[in-house]
């Protein structure tokens, strides 16, 4: 059952116009104020800008929120930059939820702003519903082997072996050839300084 | 290279073969299968006397078969290391009736009949992958006669031919007559830019591949300067369609190719033939600068042929990496992580991510060096809290998750009724076992059922009949979707999309609850088999679909209104192509088969699950 | 998991065109439609 006392942020970017181009972000805003559990919806301009951030940190605090829904691009781009916010706010983490209105509904729907305006209510809707469920999680930490392994024994992984030799890194180069090489050390001259491969 | 055979920090294990790699980031299992060389690498003083009493004579792969080596041999003069090895296929046999000369030469005694392959394990925290690529080959262009025709050679041929250390000694001659040739072309785009289409000349890209190799124009400017510093005289013909002499310093080396007399004519060969007594090639253009038709009567062809990405299938399936279209791999982001595989604590060097220069390919290596450093520096790295565990009030002990899990992170023992048990750092958090999970006893954090079910029921609480639920899997077919948005694809907007972290964890029933609530279509989407981040857990997804299709029909549900697709991170157009598509059939489905279809998912599904 | 019939004939329906057609089943290779190239492609059991 979720929390009796939701605390819900939505914050909706306008990604400059990359999504305030064809979503109508105040209708959205809107929008997402009446669902249950939200007490603040805000607009952004650039989200991930500083003054982006600032605004949902200053958000957190004032309104206490202890969920933070950002509507802005995929996840895959900024979930890391919010996830810092979050926690720069004192909040976990993991109680962030992104609505991706922007590559999976403005940039695809840009000839249908009525319809993308109302995906990106529903996406919004979606994500609100799920950050009703989401909970602190705590990240096991493991530790870091001090060795890496180079597969291929060409001039990029002699390269990289030798940079992180240099730098007091066990390496491992493993080639499957009997010697190291690779395709440049057929090559006579290199261009662009004409000088020999080897 | 001799930096890297000696240096204190670096361990290099050459005739190596990946075997095994387990594990996650800052904590890789590697196992390498050390070929056995059958000459002691320590040992071996690089003496050569062994070579001249070895009888098996055989093409020697580094000149391109233009010059021999015996079944003893070291790959090249400046091998790192620098050891002779047995070729133990082509090696006639110790035992003295046999042969064992080698043996008898050997006044160190390195030579060892007896060694093994050995197997050796270590730990280490990040892998760099730099297996670079493969050169095209041009046999399937059957018009420009390469293997027919002895004066027609490759681009990299003819870089053994000019060196100073390869078979003719830097004496550049051709094949048929081994005279020096005057009358030299070249070809460009060889295997490069060349369409592939099902219907057309080119199915199977036998004939080349679409991308632009990047490097052959600038390598046969190279070329051509080293000819006309070594033979002045000699004229050079290069045909090309444009060249592209983009990086610093090219343009320099491309007019000064031109000063010295070098001709470009804009405009690719159809077609060489052979003088069959001189061995002489007629190339035949269509100048398109000139706009007329030319012949040109040659000594020597060099064909400046492209790469293809290199054939390792396995350490890709090991490392769970996925391509691009064009069969280089896939970064994590095009623009703002272009060495980071998406999987962590693994990075990309050199060509194996795309056809590249040898500047490139080393400030990409010392890019992939850095980030891994990233990494190694830490003494601790944390990983996402995304993982499984299980609820043993709810556990019953029977296993399914155990068989399920392509990691093999959970324990369980249906005979002594032991409940099931994960094992964190095991757990990649695919939840393939949550989904197969007759109890729903397993929790994913983060992508709980609950988590999940909420945003089905809230995708659908409004108009459902005009909708189709989509499941994404966050590595390739979300990332598709994504890439539809980044090209500005344009597709119906009546989808709504869940994403999970693998196809394998949409369970039954969420798809069962999405026709309750009257989803017009469902689509459940993954990464293509072999690209599946969580291994084989997408087969799981396979196997689910076929079920509930069998189920549907019993249930008198159409089998259509459940779609299946793979579309891959590079797929943008595919992924946008399905969503027309499936609106096409999602305008068959009436309300009434919907009604329908609620009525019967209540009394079926709902009975199951009590 | 067991799979059965892995390495036998089974008949195959695509559930974007209906085209039908005859294959080895292979379950871990995907399946695509031959003539849409969709992947709902149903292993049809009698
Ligand atoms: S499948 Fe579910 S019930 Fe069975 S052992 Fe695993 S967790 Fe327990
Ligand atoms: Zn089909």
């Amino acid at each position: 059952m979720p929390d009796e006392e939701l605390r819900i942020g939505v914050f909706v970017c306008e990604c400059g116009r990359n999504i305030a181009g064809t979503v109508d972000v105040e209708t959205v805003r809107r929008y997402a104020e009446s669902l249950p559990g939200v007490v603040t919806s805000q607009v952004n301009r650039y989200t991930c800008s500083d003054p982006g951030q600032a605004q949902i940190r200053k958000a957190i605090a004032e309104h206490k929120l202890n969920r933070v829904v950002i509507a802005a691009c995929s996840p895959s781009l900024h979930q890391p930059t919010f996830r810092a916010c979050l926690r720069q706010a004192g909040l976990n983490q993991y109680l962030l939820e992104m609505a991706n209105i922007r590559e999976q509904v403005a940039w695809v729907h840009m000839r249908e702003p009525d319809a993308a305006t109302y995906k990106a209510q529903e996406t919004v809707k979606m994500a609100v519903a799920r950050a009703r469920y989401l909970r602190p999680e705590q990240e096991m930490e493991v530790p870091v082997t001090k060795a890496a392994l180079v597969i291929g024994g060409g001039i990029a992984g002699i390269q990289a072996a030798l940079d992180l030799a240099d730098a007091g890194h066990k390496v491992y180069l493993v080639e499957k050839e009997p010697s190291i090489g690779g395709k440049m050390a057929m090559l006579d001259k290199t261009f662009p300084t004409m000088d020999c491969s080897i | 290279m001799m930096d890297a055979g000696r240096h204190p920090n670096i361990e290099l294990m050459t005739y190596t073969e990946i075997e095994n790699i387990t594990g996650y980031v800052g904590n890789f299992h590697v196992t390498v299968r050390r070929k056995a060389r059958f000459v002691d690498e320590s040992e071996c003083t690089a003496c050569g006397d062994c070579v001249p009493v070895c009888p098996v004579i055989r093409p020697n792969e580094f000149e391109m078969g233009l010059s021999t080596r015996r079944a003893i041999y070291i790959p090249f003069p400046q091998a790192v290391p620098a050891a002779y090895l047995i070729n133990i296929d082509e090696c006639l046999g110790d035992v003295p009736i046999a042969c064992g000369k080698c043996l008898e030469a050997c006044d160190k005694k390195c030579i060892d009949f007896d060694m093994k392959d050995r197997i050796e394990r270590f730990e280490v925290g990040a892998i760099i992958v730099a297996t670079g690529l493969d050169v095209f080959d041009p046999t399937g262009l059957d018009e420009y006669g390469y293997t027919r025709y002895p004066n027609v050679i490759t681009s990299l041929e003819f870089e053994r031919l000019i060196s100073a250390g390869g078979p003719t000694e830097g004496h550049f001659i051709r094949p048929s007559d081994r005279k020096q040739p005057k009358r030299i072309g070249f070809i460009q785009c060889v295997g490069s830019r060349t369409e592939i289409s099902p219907d057309g000349p080119n199915p199977d890209g036998s004939r080349g591949h679409p991308y632009c190799s990047n490097i052959c124009c600038m390598n046969t400017v190279k070329d051509s300067l080293l000819l006309k510093d070594h033979y002045p005289d000699t004229e050079i013909t290069v045909f090309y369609m444009d060249i592209r002499a983009f990086g610093k310093g090219f343009e320099d080396l491309y007019r000064s190719s031109k000063e010295k007399g070098v001709r470009y004519v804009r405009g690719l060969p159809g077609k060489i033939r052979e003088d069959p007594t001189t061995h002489n090639l007629l190339v035949t253009v269509e100048n398109t600068t000139a706009g007329r038709l030319e012949t040109h009567e040659l000594d020597m062809v060099v064909l400046s042929v492209g790469f293809v990405p290199p054939e390792d299938g396995h350490i890709k399936k090991l490392l769970t990496l996925s391509n691009t279209s064009d069969g280089f791999l896939l970064e994590a982001h095009p623009k703002l992580r272009p060495v980071d595989a998406p999987a962590k604590g693994v990075f990309f060097a050199g060509c194996v991510e795309s056809p590249k220069d040898i500047k490139d390919s080393v400030t990409q290596a010392s890019a992939a060096a850095a980030r891994a450093q990233r990494l190694l520096n830490k003494d601790r790295v944390s990983v996402e809290a995304i993982t499984a565990w299980v609820d043993h009030d709810l556990c019953t002990a029977c296993g399914i998750c155990v068989k399920v899990c392509p990691y093999g992170a959970i324990t369980a023992d249906p005979k002594q009724k032991i409940k099931a048990v994960v094992t964190e750092a095991s757990c990649a958090g695919c939840g393939a076992c949550a989904a197969e999970c007759p109890q729903d006893a397993i929790v994913m954090r983060n992508f709980t059922d609950l988590q999940i079910m909420a945003q089905v029921e809230a995708a659908l609480a409004e108009n459902p009949e005009e909708k189709t639920l989509v499941f994404a899997c966050n590595w390739c077919s979300y990332a598709g979707a994504d890439l539809a948005g980044v090209s500005r694809l344009q597709y119906p907007a009546n989808t709504r999309v869940v994403r999970t972290m693998c196809s394998g964890r949409v369970d039954e029933d969420f798809v069962w609850r999405a026709f309750e609530l009257g989803a017009a279509m469902v689509l459940v989407s993954g990464c293509h088999f072999g690209d599946c981040h969580y291994m084989t857990a997408n087969h799981h997804t396979q196997k689910r679909v076929d079920k509930m299709w069998d189920r549907m029909e019993r249930w008198g549900i159409r089998p259509e209104r459940l779609q299946l697709e793979w579309i891959s991170a590079a797929e943008g157009q595919k992924f946008a192509r399905v969503m027309r598509e499936i609106e096409e059939m999602r305008r068959q489905v009436t309300r009434e088969e919907i009604e329908e279809t609620k009525a019967i998912i209540a009394k079926r599904w709902r009975k199951r699950r009590k | 998991m067991a799979t059965a019939g892995a390495g036998k004939q089974a008949r195959f329906k695509c559930l974007r065109c209906g085209y039908e057609y005859t294959d080895v089943y292979a379950p871990d290779r995907e399946r695509t439609c031959p003539k849409c190239r969709s992947n709902s492609v149903r292993r049809l059991r009698k």
